[in-house]
């Protein structure tokens, strides 16, 4: 594998250290894609660098696993001689898919079904081995993900859309979310059990309302109200009860 | 010398800036986080049962773009030192309630760093604007440095709160356990009302039912 690549993966680790409001993820796209541009030939090479990485560090955003992916197709398109205008566009047009693709086949798929599938594996062999379950399960296609998507950058350029198109990431996207959702709905007895096996009849009884009273006002009464302050809702009520009762 | 502590604090501050500036390889998931918190505090149990029902409300959070969430790593290592050595479940509910807390905190002094970063980035716009590597490189850095010293001080403040909590919360057995099976109920309409949301109104409920059923039998046949 080319060096630069290497690097260029290294650094696609920290893509967000500087995530800010304005310019999200641009700079660290920057950072990422500038170890690529470095043997950038042809006339002017040295402000064609400089001007690529200002038009990528402006504004970007993206999912993070997929940034490498938007660094490699954009440095290509720098070493094919594409336009600025059309780099530009190439940019732009990255943005949408690889924030969409990436969120729903990450964050709503693959981080729920291998945090399920660990609370499983937790809940009926250890928590060790739950831990090492998810560890690795999710971090093998999470380093994946990062990594192909910069090889198929770099080597795509311009026709990337195509890769994001492929159908394993279509299935992901399509299929990963239900299975998300099963996995959470096996999960979800199996863990209230094993934490509630040193609970007597009547606190299993308080939970239960509980789950019920919060799931009521998370659906229905205050659909916005985030589940941090649900619990500390909950569990102050609990504090102020139980100051009372002693 | 009672290690402990340090180890702790080191950390909830790797799995606080695991959350987003570096790698986000999840260590900071609370199933993980507690796990190893409860090793280092010399109370694996109560690690593990922190963990796991945290794991629960972090399921509703979807990390999506610029959006708010709670930093769950540093709030777990800190409810596992609220719960440590408390016999059987009566420190689930003081953990969980500490951990809340500092969830909270780690959400917005997360709010605070990047808009810092904002400032960082307009104050080196020109270096920006003529496509300066170094500039990029000092700012990444700049940001992961900042994002370090917040996990650090959400783990350190969090740290004081499980000991204040610890020295003075002043619990019976009965209201202790109450609070745990609160902590429980709550972790669980959480978690639940995550996937119903995840799931929209379409029919991918029916795979969320499928799985509860799958998992209540599973649950019987043990």
């Amino acid at each position: 594998m080319k060096p630069e690549l290497l690097r260029a993966f290294a650094r696609s680790l920290i893509v967000q250290a500087s995530w800010n409001y304005d310019r999200m993820v641009g700079v660290g796209v920057a950072y990422v894609m500038e170890p690529l541009l470095r043997d950038l030939g042809g006339a002017q090479a040295e402000l064609r660098y400089r001007r690529a990485l200002t038009r990528v560090a402006s504004f970007f955003n993206a999912h993070p696993y997929l940034t490498g992916m938007a660094a490699g197709a954009l440095a290509r398109a720098e070493h094919d001689g594409l336009p600025e205008a059309q780099a530009e566009r190439l940019k732009n047009a990255l943005i949408g898919p690889l924030g969409s693709v990436g969120d729903q086949l990450v964050w709503a798929g693959w981080l729920p079904l291998s945090a399920a599938a660990g609370l499983i594996v937790a809940a009926t062999v250890s928590p060790p081995a739950g831990v090492a379950a998810f560890l690795l399960g999710y971090n093998a296609v999470h380093l994946g993900l990062r990594a192909w998507g910069l090889a198929i950058g770099w080597r795509s350029g311009i026709g990337v859309a195509g890769a994001l198109a492929g159908r394993m990431l279509q299935l992901g996207v399509r299929f990963g979310a239900l299975a998300a959702l099963f996995a959470i709905g096996v999960a979800l007895p199996l863990v209230l059990a094993r934490l509630a096996e040193g609970f007597q009849a009547r606190e299993r009884l308080a939970a239960l309302v509980v789950g019920g009273l919060g799931l009521v006002i998370s659906r229905g009464l205050a659909p916005t109200v985030s589940g941090v302050k649900l619990g500390l809702l909950f569990l102050l009520s609990a504090l102020v009860a139980g100051w009372i009762w002693r | 010398m009672n290690l402990a502590p340090l180890g702790l604090w080191l950390w909830g501050a790797l799995a606080g800036l695991d959350l987003v500036a570096l790698g986000q390889f999840m260590v900071g998931r609370p199933l993980v986080a507690g796990t190893v918190a409860g090793f280092l505090a010399g109370d694996p149990a109560a690690g593990a049962l922190l963990g796991m029902t945290l794991e629960l409300f972090a399921l509703d959070v979807l990390p999506v773009g610029a959006a708010r969430y709670p930093d769950y790593g540093p709030a777990t290592v800190a409810g596992t030192a609220a719960a440590a050595g408390a016999p059987g479940l009566l420190g689930l509910g003081p953990g969980v309630a500490v951990a809340l807390v500092v969830a909270y905190l780690g959400e917005w002094a997360m709010q605070v760093v990047r808009r810092r970063n904002s400032a960082d980035v307009q104050h080196h716009r020109p270096e920006l604007d003529a496509g300066d590597p170094a500039s990029l490189r000092r700012l990444q850095l700049r940001g992961l440095l900042r994002e370090a010293v917040r996990a650090a001080l959400v783990t350190a403040v969090g740290l004081v709160l499980a000991a204040a909590v610890r020295r003075w919360l002043p619990l019976g057995v009965g209201a202790s356990v109450l609070m745990g099976a609160v902590g429980l109920g709550v972790a669980a309409a959480v978690a639940a009302g995550g996937a119903l949301r995840l799931s929209g109104r379409g029919g991918a409920r029916a795979w969320f039912a499928a799985g509860l059923a799958a998992g209540a039998l599973w649950v019987a046949a043990r």
